[in-house]
This record gives C-alpha cells, structure tokens and sequence, in this order.
C-alpha cells in the first residue's frame, strides 16, 4: 500500500506537467485506430466479396439482376425472384411498422400517463431483445396457424378482388415473413421516434394549445412537422433491419422459388437464398452467383443506410435536428 | 477511503487467483483419463446428416475398440464436401455422389458407400386411417404441381378403399442443398420423364410449386403442421418423429414399405459396382419384389493421401464390417457384399 500510493502519485503529477500528455495521444490513437478498422473492414468485405463474386459477373453481367430462374441442376441463375421478395417484404413491413411504432411513440410521450408509458417503453424494445431464430419459430408455431386459419381466409373474403390478397391460404409465405419482420422493426422504429417527440420543445406544443388547438392539433400542427425527418430517417434505418434479416425469414417466407402474385404463397428473400444455400453449393458458378446475390444484398442496405444519411444531413441543415 | 480501495483490489485479486487455480486442477484432472488413453488418434469428420445417427453409435465404440478419437459434425452432405476438399476435415460424408466438378476440386478424393438408407414420403392427413398407397410418376406429378387435390383421380385410383379429402396437397422440399434431395429427384427423374426434361436430378433443384423447408426438421415442421402436406425425410427420421409414410409401388407392382426388408431388397439387386463407386439403386429391376423404389447408398470422402492414412482404412474398415451391425436399428441396412469388396478395394488407395 505504503509503496503504491507516492507512485501513482508521482506518475499523474508528471503527467500533468506535461504540454502533451501521452494518455491523451494512447486515447487519440485508440480511437482513431478503431475509428480507421471500422472503415477498413467494411472496404475490405466489399472487396472480397466482389472478388469472389467476379466470375459470375463476367459470366452474367447485369442480366444476372433481372433473371428470374434459380435452376442449379441446369446451371441457370438470377436473382430477380429474391430482389423482389426482399422489396416486397421489407417495404410491406415498414408500410405496418411506421404507423403502428409512431402511434407507439405518440402514445408513450403523449397521452400516457407517467406510470404506464415507463413499462411499455421497456416492453416494446424488449421486443428488440427477441433473438430473430426464437422468433421465426414463433411464425412457424403460433403465427402461421392464426394465418391460415383466421386471418387469410378474412382476408380473401374481404380483398380478394385485388390479386395481391388473392390465392388460398398458406402458414408459411410472404405475408407471414412481413408480419414477423414488422414485429422485428417496431422496436426500432419506435424507440427512435419516441426520443424524437421528447425533444419538441414545450414551449412549442403549449403555444400551439395555447392557441386553443385540440391535442391531436397539437400533434399533427407541431410535434410531427418538427420530428418529420427524424422519423423517416427511424425508417430507413427500420428497412435496414428487414432488408438483411436472414434466419427468421427464412424459417417463415416458405423459401419458394418463383415470384407469386399472392401475398400468401411463399417466396424468397437475399438474404434467406443466401443462408439457405451457401453450405454446399453444387458447382463453383452456383457459389459464385449465390455471392453475387450478395453483393447486391450489400448494395440495397447501402442505397438504405444512405437514403438515410442524406435526410437526416438535410434536416440538420434546416435546424430541425 | 484509499486504503479500502486497495483491499478491496487484494482481496479481488486473491479471489480470482484462488478460483483459478480450481478451474486448473479441475481442468487437469478431467484432462488426465483422456491423455490416458496412450495417444489416442484424433480423426474428424464432417457431412453428411443423413448418416449422423449411425455415425454418433459408432463414436464410443471405435474409441475402446480402435483407440480412435472420432468426431464428426452433421453439418450437411454439400458442407462435408466442401470441407474435405479444404481439408478442414480428415473424412468427408454425403449421400450425393461427388459431380465431376467437385471430384476435380477434392484433388485426390475417393468416395466408398458405407452405409444404405432409404428416402421416406410422410404426408398429413389427421382424418385417414389407412395408409395411402402412391407411384413415382405421382409423386413426381404433385411436385411438379399438376396433382393439386388429395381427391385427385390419379392419387383415388391407387386407393380403392380409401375416401380420400378435397384438401390441397402441399408439396413441401428441402430449401438448402441436401442429400436426401438428389435422392428424391434422382428417383423421379428415373420414373417420371417429365420430371426429368423440366427439373432433373441434383441437391437442390428449381421446384416448380410447394414449400421449402429448412433441414429435414424444416421439412418435418411444414409437414406436421400443414393439413394435406406431403414431403420427404429419411426413413429414421419419419419414424422417429411418428410420421405416417406412403407406401410405394415398385417395378415389380408391389406396393412396398420403407423398412429393412424394402431397403435391403432394393440393395441386393446391385451386380456391378462402378470405378468410381457411384451407385443408384432408385426403381430397382423387378426382381425383388419387395425393394423400396426410394433407397439411396450413402458415402464417406476421403482423400487419397493423408498423414492419417492408416488410421482412416482401420476406421472406415471397421465401419464397413463390425461398423454394419449398429444400422438396423435405426433403419440402415448392412451393405451388400458386393459393394463390401469394392468399397475394400477403394479403401487400399488411401496412403501415407
């Protein structure tokens, strides 16, 4: 003890002393060092990624993209049926998500009482806590049946007219994979949002009282206006999210293989073609391609994640943010 | 304040210094009875699921028999292939026969049948009593999507005594690549030759309708959970489960079953075993009447030099004899002797 304590002592004094204090200049370094990694890695699995994905460039060029036939027998590949079912699924996720995760935040900031809006807030991002596997055989046990049984016939009943609710029930299809994926993205989206509202000044909404609107006046006047890009940015972010989720999906979207008018028949995603076939793919041009699929895999959640950036970068120019 | 700090620090510092030191003695002394068994040979091998349950009751056995530390990862027939051609592994199993792409890429591999099964066809129909009797160009007909009904006049004509329902038939497939689907396919390409200009045979296959089902418990989940879904698993692996299995009709015109006796039939009217070791035995010659028409051989890869060598032809030797006895059990039927001798055969090019 005795012999600790004069040296650290010693050691921080001189430190101190110091223009250039090397803890600093460690800390500076660190940082950069991991700041630096991080881009490097994300360069370097583009890289590799394209590298082995080239000879099926070569192969296909960007007809590879709009080739509708996954054949490995015949030697045949193209990814059109899975950039659609990813498309299809995230963007009908979000269309559930976004209204159900603001309604959420609006009523956690706004109209719930103090006491009740705490333990909800903690539940729905526990939401986010669900590993995605545990989920997708929720969908596969519980949801499914529901779907099948109750909820698609409804459906059929009542929309049926339009081709995209047409088609006889399945438990596991597209519609299955978007409800799934949407109970994935309201967590995010939601908790996002909801930090969003707190930060409306009060002032703001109690002018806009003040002023003699109503609540949801109130709401739709100033709170929504102010965090308006906020909340898209909450979005992309959310589409992110569904655009790359893998495991559930594939547990649920039925792994079909050919695009389906029916929003019940099964389809497929990038993301589940690639965890579903990359262990074993039978000839090298099968792996080749299933690593294009990646590329563009990584492409969509670019074009997402900078959608994202460039709204957000707007809006702080407008000093919404 | 500071003083406390600091023993509290000692104190932690002991702590974790005196829990270490159990782990250690007790990490020794569970390591001791391994390092025991005076240099044990440690051979790994990955593939094949199908295979897996035989495999995992020949694991303790080799090991007081051989003196062979085995250990073998289920991780699929295409992921064995690919991980004995890296050489990650010392064996390779699946019940695909290599393609010639993937022969070239294994540099020096040879593939010896080990062990024989059968490819089940499980359906859910919760109202039937008696089992549904099917053929192969039916079979390919419903995946093909052209049968859609369980009513369907191909499918009643095959069951006189039975009402079947209106309900929709459900094909279901395996979504990943997998042995048990060029089985599956191989078999419809061989009876159905519309199946085999629109599809063909391979490990995964652009399946014209259904549902893709993750793993043969993928397969097995959609079946059991979707009235009037039909699929195809193992033969282990439908009995384990308690699934309701088609019965097949043969060349012979017999309706025949996935067990021993049908496995075993289809085998023995093997004469000739290939160079290479491939083997089909889909829709077998009539002449035994009792041959299941879905069998399929199953194989280990493995590579034809190995520092390992004399341990893997003592290994898989053993598997191919003594190794034999473990399969009835669970539904693998001991291979026929003509493929003994030229699995034997093979066996002698792997080196050192």
């Amino acid at each position: 003890m005795s012999t600790l304590d004069p040296a650290s002592g010693a050691r921080g004094g001189l430190s101190r002393g110091l223009r250039v204090r090397p803890g600093d200049l460690i800390f500076r370094l660190l940082t950069l060092a991991a700041a630096v990694s991080v881009v490097a890695l994300v360069v370097m699995i583009a890289y590799e990624v394209l590298k082995q994905a080239w000879p099926a460039i070569q192969e296909y060029g960007l007809a590879f993209i709009w080739g509708d036939v996954w054949d490995p027998i015949k030697g045949v590949f193209g990814a059109w049926t899975f950039i659609v079912g990813t498309i299809v699924s995230a963007s009908f996720a979000i269309l559930v998500a976004a209204p159900l995760s603001i309604a959420i935040a609006l009523f956690l900031t706004e109209i719930a009482p103090k006491w009740l809006s705490g333990p909800i807030a903690t539940l729905v991002e526990l939401l986010a806590a669900i590993p995605s596997v545990v989920l997708g055989l929720w969908g596969i046990l519980v949801l499914g049946p529901v779907l099948e049984s109750t909820i698609e016939p409804w459906l059929i009943k009542w929309f049926g007219w339009i081709p995209l609710f047409s088609g006889s029930p399945s438990q596991v299809g597209m519609l299955n994979a978007i409800l799934i994926l949407t109970i994935m993205i309201i967590p995010i989206v939601s908790a996002i949002t909801r930090e969003l509202f707190l930060r409306v000044p009060k002032e703001l909404k109690e002018g806009a009282l003040g002023l003699g609107t109503t609540r949801w006046e109130a709401i739709r006047g100033v709170v929504i206006p102010y965090c308006g890009p906020g909340i898209v940015a909450a979005i992309i972010l959310g589409t992110g999210r569904a655009v790359g989720e893998a495991i559930a999906v594939s547990q649920v979207i039925g792994n079909g293989t050919s695009i389906s008018r029916s929003i019940y028949a099964p389809a497929n995603t990038l993301a589940a073609k690639i965890a579903n076939s990359y262990q074993g793919a039978s000839t090298k041009l099968e792996g080749e391609s299933l690593l294009y699929l990646a590329l563009i895999l990584l492409v969509l959640a670019l074009i997402t994640n900078m959608a994202a950036q460039v709204v957000i970068r707007r809006a702080e120019k407008r000093g919404v943010l | 304040m500071f003083t406390r700090h600091v023993n509290r620090w000692k104190l932690g510092a002991l702590g974790i210094l005196a829990i270490s030191a159990v782990v250690a003695g007790v990490l020794a002394s569970a390591a001791s009875p391994a390092s025991h068994r005076t240099a044990a040979t440690k051979i790994t091998g990955a593939g094949s699921s199908f295979v897996f349950p035989l495999v995992s009751t020949w694991i303790p056995v080799v090991g007081s028999a051989l003196g062979i530390d085995l250990t073998y990862a289920s991780v699929g027939s295409g992921a064995g292939i690919a991980q004995i051609t890296a050489r990650t592994v010392d064996f390779g199993a699946s019940d695909a026969p290599l393609t010639a792409d993937q022969f070239s890429a294994c540099k020096g591999c040879v593939q010896i049948p080990w062990a024989l099964a059968a490819t089940s066809i499980p359906y859910n129909l919760p109202g039937l009593k008696k089992q549904v009797k099917l053929t192969g160009p039916v079979i390919a007909n419903i995946y093909l999507g052209t049968i859609t009904q369980w009513n369907d006049p191909q499918i009643q004509k095959l069951n006189p005594g039975l009402t079947l329902p209106s309900t929709k038939i459900t094909p279901v497939y395996r979504s990943d690549n997998s042995g048990t689907s060029y089985n599956f396919t191989d078999y419809l390409s061989t009876v159905s030759p519309a199946w085999k200009s629109k599809i063909g045979v391979g490990v995964n296959a652009n399946w014209p309708t259904g549902v893709g089902g993750k793993g043969s418990s993928g397969v097995a989940g959609v079946v059991s959970h979707t009235e009037g879904a039909i699929g195809y698993v193992d033969v282990a692996y439908a009995l384990s489960n308690k699934f309701q299995v088609a019965s097949v009709k043969n060349k012979a015109g017999v309706f025949a079953q996935p067990g021993l006796r049908g496995i075993a039939a289809a085998a023995a009217t093997i004469k000739k075993v290939p160079a290479n070791n491939e083997l089909h035995i889909v829709d077998p010659p009539a002449s035994q009447k009792l041959a299941y028409p879905i069998c399929t051989f199953t194989y280990v890869i493995l590579p034809t030099s190995s520092s390992k060598a004399a341990d893997l032809r003592k290994l898989v030797f053993w598997a191919l004899t003594k190794g034999q006895a473990y399969g009835p059990k669970l539904l693998f039927v001991p291979i026929p002797k003509v493929v003994l001798a030229s699995s034997e055969k093979t066996l002698k090019q792997v080196q050192s």
